[in-house]
């Protein structure tokens, strides 16, 4: 299984990888700029460039500064925080299809969202540690039940565990909205992941906590490349698995829980993002979460422009288009001849 | 015939016998046009149940106060507005709108069920067990519906005169209104509004609350985002916030913090630089009454809120 | 997570497996009844559990009919069962009641009945049809219904619909039943997500009345069941329960792994489809009647798995544990708030949401090294 994998174990950031990550860098550019010219009302790429270029007309000025450029400024933390915390979290389990979504952090998160609505809460800086907390507890339940370890060999069982525990969730959510209905029209709207209407306010109060969980990820992408040859061989170099494990929970409950502030639930993201960087770059999860930097905020910002233009002049939510295009990643993993490991 | 039965104290059988052979084989009965066809009805009912917002009201405007309702859509107990009709003499809870609970309109024992225009099928074949049901025939969503709606209840009480009087003092009380409006030259057009995180909803111009806009002169524009479908629009997307083009927004919500939602939509750089923002010319109203509600007591209600916003 | 089903020994299969002659005794704890050719194996325990369950469904299902909003002595029950005693009591028993306690046997059964077939052949106590996304299928569907999407079907239709295309793509897209099924499991989580925010964005742009309408095809409940729809439950579960008997000896080898139930001359492939088929049906048509309560496909079984002896698959017991778990549930529902009704769904959640924890925790638990 996985102690057969050949993983570099010094490898040096190949001119090839560079030349991925440049070339990714570049996409990321333009649709961060597609972002700000498209939108679902009427202002159309010409103003909102004449706009961008300093004099356009007022309105146009306005849709582009104060709504366009603080979504896709979220959109790419949300991106990055949701690919990097699906990278690691497979990483650590060995586990392709372990997606924050799919193994209900997200629904932690969400859920604890919800029942601060439900008791009154509606303060940002309140909202986004409370997600945070919801996404911690979500994420060391869903790691200490299934034992990560012991399921190298075993993908599915993972993904069941988190579905449950989902279930569970969305029924407690149920729950809030039979005995508190006013709150319930907030929630039914906002267990919809999308990045309408959310403020550049709740990003600034996400930021330091995005900051230092990719800092922490910074620090155990060596031990955990080390993990992936084996508990005793990371051991015999020197790594703690344990500590990096719980590294690893602490930096993913961060990036969850602070997306899922931001924008609410999005599912799928941090499954397809990995996918496709191990596809580019192979299974180092050095290399996978470079790529991932730009992966992640290309996928969100390409998704959200379409969710406003498929629509207009209303815009359909970005956790649905996320799922649409994540579900069949989720097959293609699965159908794969042999589930693969990490 | 069961010699037990009577034992158990929370029945009340008997009476709910006597009650059914008055319902239908009392000869001072009378018969009703309903949305199901022909329906005798006693008549002077004196235990009504009423299954629907506009219903509740109407008995209350007719004099007739229900021992049994259901919650108004999103609350735990009949609308607030109606506080002021209530006393210790109130409708039991009977279920919310969405699930009638059967046993608890039994256990009401009443002589006529006033229920919804859209009541299921299913649900009349077993209501007509228990009593009379009526479902007024409704001309569908437009703005003078319940007109039609409380005067089949009135009937159905009969108690048509006080329904048709509380009607008609709603009519000439929004004529006095539209006067003093157009005198004060205040605008003629107004946006109906529900404020949501992703953007805000606008609600279709033949709500019963647009109809009593439009009778005080205030044609609601719906921005033509609804297309004649639903209640209200999507959520609008923020940069499409500028086809909210009226003189006066009216701001609803389903809480009481109507002042809160005020605030928290000013928050919204793309809400707070509408021109009904920056001339003070939005109005937050109680979504219960505004949006849910309908009957000539919502209809005097909602005439308050429009007469304290605009010709104070 | 080890392999959560009890595991019988293997010298028990091996007496399943064998043919049985005339002359060979039955094994420890069972009676064998022989007539010719034909002889069947009775076993004692899953005999008394079976007595066992039915007797406490029978005495849930009194209550049922005895307390509510209007109580009554179960004398009263009775004569009013008969059509005797006064018009109320005859009416809130045989018009409220009885239908409604009959809704709830039929789809507590099916439900665990289908929960019990899909774990088996997955041989994972969470595999669930609720779990791997059919009945968000059946939601999906039937939320569009309610909320008008020009579709003519009324919901408990569109229910049934639903959970059939669900599981037809999952199928479709696991290309069929591999080994365990675990792809198709997988390829319905995925599907399942895909249908689930369709019904969020469904409800979401929804005026608040409709998402009412629609509110009890979310959760799940038997206060708005239609009678056509449980007829056809009572007829699918008529024809599904004897063919799920039927594949129960299939189904007890395949438990031992691909290899020993393949020597043992079991179809595996023909008898995955089967079985996942039976599954499909049995919880398209609940879900029509009920709602998604996902929930007792997963407390029934396992209530009957602590039970019943771990040599066989308790089908039966989880039919009887599954009607019980649902007239218990629906029972507290209607009582616990009153007048207000709390949907089954929500009981069924509440109580399972805290089991499935307990499950999830002892499992890692017995796992770890």
């Amino acid at each position: 299984m996985s102690k057969a994998t050949t993983v570099n174990t010094e490898p040096r950031p190949s001119a090839r990888l560079s030349r991925v990550v440049l070339t990714l860098s570049g996409l990321l550019v333009l649709a961060a700029l597609a972002s700000l010219l498209w939108g679902a009302g009427e202002v159309g790429p010409a103003r909102a460039l004449a706009a961008l270029a300093g004099h356009g007309d007022e309105e146009a000025r306005f849709v582009v500064g104060t709504l366009r450029l603080p979504r896709t400024l979220i959109g790419i933390a949300v991106g990055l925080a949701l690919g990097v915390a699906g990278a690691l979290l497979q990483a650590v389990s060995r586990n392709p299809l372990a997606e924050p979504g799919l193994l209900g952090v997200s629904a932690g998160a969400a859920f604890a969202v919800a029942v601060a609505l439900w008791l009154g809460a509606s303060a940002a800086t309140l909202r986004v540690a409370v997600a945070q907390l919801g996404a911690l507890v979500g994420c060391v339940g869903v790691m200490s039940v299934v034992r990560l370890r012991g399921l190298g060999d075993d993908p599915v069982r993972l993904v069941l565990a988190g579905a449950a525990f989902s279930a569970l969730l969305a029924s407690l959510t149920s729950l809030l909205l039979l005995f508190d209905q006013r709150t319930a029209d907030e929630i039914r709207f906002w267990v919809v992941g999308s990045l309408a209407g959310r403020r550049l306010d709740d990003l600034v109060a996400v930021l330091p906590s995005l900051a230092l969980a990719l800092a922490v990820t910074g620090l155990i992408a060596r031990p955990l490349a080390a993990l992936a040859l084996g508990e005793r061989v990371a051991s015999g170099l020197g790594h703690r698995p344990g500590r990096v494990r719980a590294l690893v929970v602490v930096a993913v409950a961060l990036l969850v829980g602070g997306a899922t502030a931001i924008a609410g639930p999005i599912a799928f993201v941090g499954l397809v993002v990995p996918f496709a960087a191990r596809a580019l770059a192979g299974p180092d999860i050095r290399r996978t979460l470079w790529l991932c930097l730009p992966l992640g905020p290309l996928m969100v910002l390409a998704a959200d422009v379409v969710s406003r233009l498929v629509v207009a002049p209303s815009e359909l939510p970005l956790g649905v288009l996320t799922a649409l295009v994540g579900a069949p990643v989720l097959v293609a993993v699965v159908r794969a001849r042999r589930l693969p490991t990490l | 015939m069961s010699l037990s039965l009577p034992k158990t104290p929370l029945l009340a059988g008997a009476c709910l016998a006597t009650a059914l052979a008055v319902a239908v084989g009392s000869a001072q009965a009378r018969t009703l046009d309903t949305a199901q066809g022909k329906l005798e009805v006693p008549d002077a009912p004196e235990r009504v149940v009423t299954l629907y917002e506009g219903a509740l009201d109407a008995s209350l405007a007719a004099g007739v106060m229900p021992v049994g309702a259901v919650t108004t859509r999103g609350g735990d107990d009949v609308a607030r507005y109606l506080e002021a009709y209530l006393d210790e003499a109130r409708p039991a809870v009977v279920g919310v709108v969405r699930e009638i609970n059967m046993e608890a309109v039994v256990g009401e024992r009443p002589d006529v069920i006033l229920a919804g225009p859209s009541l299921a099928d299913a649900q009349y074949a077993l209501l007509s067990k228990i009593a009379p049901t009526v479902v007024p025939q409704s001309p569908g969503v437009t703005p003078q519906a319940w007109k039609t709606e409380a005067r089949q209840y009135g009937q159905a009480l009969g108690r048509e005169d006080a329904v048709n009087a509380a009607i008609d003092d709603v009519e000439a009380r929004a004529a006095e209104l539209a006067e003093r409006v157009g005198v004060a030259d205040i605008g003629a057009t107004a946006n109906l509004v529900r404020w949501m995180p992703q953007g805000p909803l606008v609600m279709s111009d033949r709500l019963f609350s647009a109809g009593l806009l439009a009778a005080v002169g205030l044609e609601v524009d719906d921005a033509g985002l609804i297309n004649g479908r639903g209640a209200h629009s999507d959520p609008l997307s923020l940069e499409n916030l500028s086809k909210l083009q009226g003189d006066w927004l009216f701001l609803a919500t389903l809480n009481e913090e109507g002042e809160e939602a005020l605030v928290s939509a000013k928050d919204s750089p793309a809400f707070a630089r509408l021109p009904v923002v920056e001339n003070d010319r939005v109005v937050p109203v109680d979504g219960q009454l505004w949006t849910s509600a309908n009957g000539p007591l919502a209809a005097e209600a909602i005439l308050d809120d429009i007469e304290a916003a605009l010709v104070p | 997570m080890s392999d959560t089903l009890s595991m019988p020994h293997r010298d028990d299969a091996e007496r399943l497996g064998a043919p049985v002659g005339e002359r060979v005794a039955p094994p420890p704890g069972c009676w064998r009844l022989a007539r010719g050719e034909r002889h069947l194996l009775i076993e004692r325990r899953a005999l008394g559990v079976g007595l066992l369950l039915l007797a406490v469904l029978l005495a849930a299902s009194l209550a049922y009919l005895c307390l509510g909003q209007q109580s009554l002595s179960p004398a009263g029950a009775f004569s009013a069962l008969r059509g005797e005693g006064d018009a109320m009591a005859v009416f809130v028993v045989q018009e409220l009641r009885l239908p409604r306690l009959l809704a709830a046997w039929l789809t507590g059964a099916a439900f665990a009945l289908a929960g019990c077939l899909m774990q088996t052949l997955a041989r994972n106590r969470l595999a669930t049809p609720g779990i791997i996304g059919i009945d968000n299928g059946a939601t999906a569907f039937s939320v569009a219904s309610v909320v008008g999407l020009g579709v003519s079907l009324a919901p408990p239709a569109m229910a049934m619909v639903g959970a059939a295309t669900a599981a037809a793509i999952t199928f479709g897209v696991a290309s069929g039943g591999d080994t365990r099924g675990y792809r198709f499991i997988v390829a319905g989580i995925g599907i399942g997500a895909v249908f689930g925010a369709v019904t969020q964005l469904l409800l979401a742009r929804v005026d608040i009345d409709t998402a009412n309408a629609a509110y009890p095809w979310t959760v799940g409940t038997l206060n708005a069941r239609s009678s056509g729809a449980v007829t056809g439950l009572a007829l699918g579960l008529a024809l599904a329960g004897p063919l799920a008997i039927a594949l129960a000896r299939s189904l007890s080898l395949m438990r031992f792994g691909d290899a020993v139930a393949r020597g043992l001359g079991v179809e595996l492939r023909r008898r995955r489809v089967q079985v996942l088929a039976l599954s499909v049906l049995l919880t398209a048509l609940a879900v029509a009647v009920a709602g998604p309560v996902g929930m007792v496909a997963l407390i029934g079984p396992e209530i009957a798995r602590s039970l019943a002896s771990p040599r066989g698959v308790p089908l039966t017991a989880s039919a009887l544990a599954g009607a019980l778990v649902m007239v218990l549930a629906d029972l507290t529902g209607r009582l616990l708030l009153a007048p207000i009704e709390l949907p089954v769904g929500i009981v069924t959640a509440v109580v399972g949401g805290p089991w499935l924890l307990w499950i999830l925790l002892r499992t890692a638990k017995r796992t770890s090294p």
